[in-house]
C-alpha cells in the first residue's frame, strides 16, 4: 500500500494520466501543499488508521518486482491479497 | 530511501515499510544489529543478513515485533543499481528536523528517483509525481542544476513541452543524452508519449538484467534454506 500522487494508467501507458500538480485532486493538491514534516505525521495518522482497521504489512503482490515470492512473504495472506487474513484454514 | 521517502517529499501519502540505505562497515553492521534487536526484528525471506550479500545488491528483509512496530517490515540495502556509493549519497541527502530534534535523512530528490527506476510497473507514478512535486517547489527560483534535472526527469508530456519553452538553452544540453526533448520542443504530444513509455521499458530491461544474477542467487539461497531445514528437521 503506497498511495501515489496523481497515479493513473491510460491503456498500457506506463506514465501517470498526462496532468499538471493543477490538475491532481483537491485532496493531492492539499498533500503537496504540505511541509515534509506535516506529510510525515498525516502519514502516520492514516498507517494508524489502516492498522486499526485490520489492514495487512505483507508486501501487495507485484509480479513486476524481483523479490516477488508470495509463499515466502505472505504466510498469513489469503489467496495472496495482501488485505485479507487467514482466520481459519480448511482442509483445502 | 523508498516509500517513506516518498512520503516526506509528496509523491505518496503511506508506505507499509521502510527501507534502509546503509554504509556498509563492520561497526555499523554492530550498530544495526543492535537496531534490530530493539525492533526485535527477524528475518522473513532470503537472503541471509550478510555484509558480502548486500555488497552485491542484494535486500534483506525483515519483519518487528517489539511493541509499537508489531508487524512492521524493514528493508536493508548497501548498494543501488546506477547509484553512487553511500559516502556520496550520504553527501547529499536531504536531512528534514522537527521540533523534538529528531532527524530524517533522505535519498536526495535525484537520487530517490534513480532509485525508482525499476522494473516495477508502480514505481514510475512516483518517479513522475517527485519530479513534478520538485518542479512545483523550486520553479520560482530555478538553479542551472534543477533545470538540468527537471530536463533529464519530468515524466509528465505535458510539464516536459513547459519546461523546454521556458528553458531552451538548457533543454539543447540535455537533448543529446534526451533526445525525446526534440519532441517536446516541438510540441509532439502523441510521439512524446510513446517515446516517454520507450524509455520506461528500457529501463525496466536495464533492471531485470541487473536483478538476473541476483534472482538466481536468490533462488539458490531458497533451496540451500530448505535443504538446511529439512537436515535440522531429520536430525530431531
Amino acid at each position: 500500500m503506497m498511495a501515489k500522487a496523481g497515479a493513473g494508467h491510460r491503456g498500457q501507458s506506463c506514465y501517470l494520466a498526462p496532468v499538471r500538480i493543477e490538475d491532481w485532486p483537491d485532496e493531492w493538491q492539499e498533500w503537496v501543499a504540505l511541509t515534509p514534516m506535516e506529510r510525515f505525521r498525516e502519514s502516520e495518522k492514516i498507517f494508524a488508521q489502516y492498522i486499526a482497521l485490520g489492514g495487512s504489512l505483507d508486501p501487495d503482490p507485484d509480479p513486476t518486482s524481483p523479490f516477488d515470492n508470495p509463499s515466502e512473504w505472505n504466510s498469513n495472506a489469503a489467496h495472496g491479497r495482501a488485505g485479507l487474513r487467514v482466520l481459519r484454514r480448511g482442509a483445502s | 530511501m523508498g516509500g517513506q521517502a516518498c512520503v516526506f517529499y509528496g509523491a505518496a501519502q503511506v508506505s507499509k515499510d521502510v527501507d534502509f540505505l546503509i554504509l556498509a562497515e563492520e561497526a555499523n553492521f554492530k550498530k544495526l544489529h543492535a537496531a534490530l534487536d530493539t525492533l526485535a526484528a527477524t528475518r522473513i525471506a532470503v537472503p541471509a543478513f550478510d555484509p558480502d550479500v548486500l555488497a552485491r545488491g542484494h535486500a534483506v528483509h525483515f519483519r518487528c515485533s517489539a511493541p509499537g512496530v508489531g508487524g512492521l517490515r524493514i528493508d536493508i540495502m548497501s548498494r543501488l543499481r546506477d547509484l553512487a556509493c553511500f559516502d556520496e549519497l550520504w553527501m547529499r541527502r536531504t536531512v528534514i528536523g522537527d521540533a523534538d530534534g529528531n532527524e530524517f535523512h533522505l535519498l536526495s530528490v535525484p537520487d530517490l528517483v534513480q532509485a525508482k527506476k525499476t522494473q516495477r510497473a508502480k514505481d514510475w507514478p512516483v518517479i513522475e509525481a517527485l519530479v513534478s512535486i520538485h518542479f512545483r517547489e523550486n520553479a520560482a527560483t530555478p538553479q542551472a542544476q534543477w533545470v538540468d534535472f527537471w530536463l533529464s526527469e519530468a515524466r509528465s508530456p505535458e510539464l516536459l513541452v513547459d519546461l523546454t519553452a521556458r528553458f531552451p538553452a538548457q533543454t539543447a544540453g540535455v537533448l543529446v543524452s534526451r533526445p525525446l526533448l526534440a519532441l517536446a520542443l516541438a510540441g509532439n504530444l502523441p510521439d512524446l508519449r510513446a517515446a516517454l513509455d520507450a524509455e520506461v521499458r528500457a529501463e525496466q530491461d536495464k533492471d531485470r538484467l541487473y536483478w538476473e544474477p541476483l534472482k538466481r542467487e536468490m533462488d539458490a539461497f531458497r533451496r540451500a534454506e530448505r535443504e538446511e531445514e529439512a537436515r535440522h528437521g531429520a536430525g530431531n
